[in-house]
């Protein structure tokens, strides 16, 4: 990082091909298309570049590409809103919810797995089991309390655990019917 | 189902997820090499801080001096040593959190509405304590008078710190306006501390305290439009 900040070619290159897989798997666990999360990918970098001289050497690196990251998704979910909202009242067009149908939660894509979870506590879920990051830098890159992070990921297991135990009680079920 | 489990199953499908196509970090890549050049980081937070601290104290002290220094004449030395350590104290916190805002990733101890809380309260003490006097005399006319004057001289020390943090950025633009408006309303009663010279304990607690949530709720509301503004439909 200290190396990008120097104006170093190879730096840049070295951190996006290790960094930008990471954000991308976060972007498309998010529940976004998958041009939508190349499109979020583009947009973090370029904004990482325009705000690189926030980092100080030393720091953590991880939770500050995050930060922006999250910051990116935000202001992109808050867009998409206010198009939304803005189509509907042209259009007419009655708004559905994209639940998932509780069979498709068998499917071993991460997205379809953290589905049931709210925003706030999927992102913080995949930062710590995708990213490998820690509880001090996930309180970082949110920029909440350790303790708060704590507690959204005790919800994300209690949530997810519950969502599995029904789908294992479903399939257990359906296999004793003739 | 165990939390063994479910993490081998988070990690297995961590391991399946597509790939993101070389070709789009390759694009990536590009795109910023064509504009790379050395930057300089940010200085440390210490030293952004007194930036913040000097500001406010030199708006506060060259406004009072056009107005006239009543207020600090009028009060006895501990009542002054006590009310300006507060401040200090307030306005170094205030500065601390506000570069803390402006910069991603930094340690956020305090959530800002307990910040906002948390400051509001300590001057309401510090005042409880010092100023004894109940009896109330033109309450709004002087008050609405004093909140005016605090908020004018906070306008001020806002443009002046954002000027000192405009390299920074922030993740959060409505809890950075909400800092900034702290610090900001914290300039404006301390100039209302050394100008004012009404010492009705309700004028002091209501109006002047007022000048800090008041100002911070303006800082948010600046923070909600720049948003808004760089996130266009």
């Amino acid at each position: 990082m200290a190396r990008y900040q120097a104006g170093d070619f190879a730096a840049v290159t070295a951190l996006v091909e290790c960094i930008g897989p990471q954000l991308h798997r976060f972007f498309m666990a998010q529940s976004v298309s998958r041009s939508d999360a190349d499109d979020l990918l583009q947009d973090t970098w370029l904004r990482i570049h325009r705000v690189r001289h926030t980092y100080r050497p030393g720091e953590p690196v991880l939770p500050w590409f995050y930060a922006i990251a999250r910051r990116v998704r935000i202001d992109h979910y808050r867009r998409a809103s206010r198009t939304t909202t803005r189509e509907r009242r042209l259009e007419d067009v009655p708004d559905v919810a994209a639940v998932l149908p509780p069979e498709e939660a068998q499917s071993e894509d991460l997205e379809v797995l953290l589905a049931p979870l709210p925003h706030s506590q999927r992102e913080v879920l995949l930062m710590m089991k995708v990213a490998g990051m820690s509880l001090e830098d996930i309180a970082r890159a949110t920029a909440c309390s350790v303790g708060s992070v704590k507690q959204k990921v005790h919800r994300a297991y209690k949530t997810l655990r519950d969502s599995m135990n029904a789908i294992g009680g479903k399939k257990g079920s359906s296999r004793g019917q003739p | 189902m165990t939390d063994e489990e479910i993490d081998k199953v988070l990690q297995k499908a961590s391991g399946a997820a597509t790939p993101v196509e070389p070709a789009t970090l390759k694009r990536v890549a590009d795109s910023l090499h064509s504009s790379l050049r050395p930057v300089r980081p940010l200085p440390p937070t210490w030293v952004l801080t007194t930036g913040l601290a000097v500001i406010c104290a030199v708006v506060a002290v060259a406004t009072a001096a056009r107005a006239g220094f009543y207020g600090i004449e009028k009060m006895s030395l501990e009542e002054s040593v006590l009310i300006l350590s507060a401040l200090a104290i307030l306005v170094w916190v205030a500065g601390t959190q506000f570069v803390r805002q402006l910069i991603p990733a930094s340690r956020q101890p305090l959530t800002v509405g307990a910040f906002v809380t948390i400051s509001s309260a300590a001057l309401l003490g510090v005042f409880a304590l010092l100023f004894r006097d109940y009896h109330t005399e033109h309450f709004i006319s002087a008050g609405i008078a004093c909140l005016l004057t605090g908020m004018l001289v906070a306008t001020p020390a806002a443009l002046l710190s954002w000027l000192l943090l405009r390299r920074g950025f922030a993740v959060n633009p409505v809890a950075a306006g909400l800092v900034g408006g702290v610090l900001a309303g914290l300039s404006g009663v301390m100039m209302l501390e050394l100008h004012c010279a009404n010492f009705q304990a309700l004028h002091i607690l209501v109006w002047h305290t007022a000048v800090v949530p008041v100002c911070a709720a303006a800082g948010s509301l600046v923070g909600w439009a720049l948003r808004r503004r760089s996130t266009p439909a």
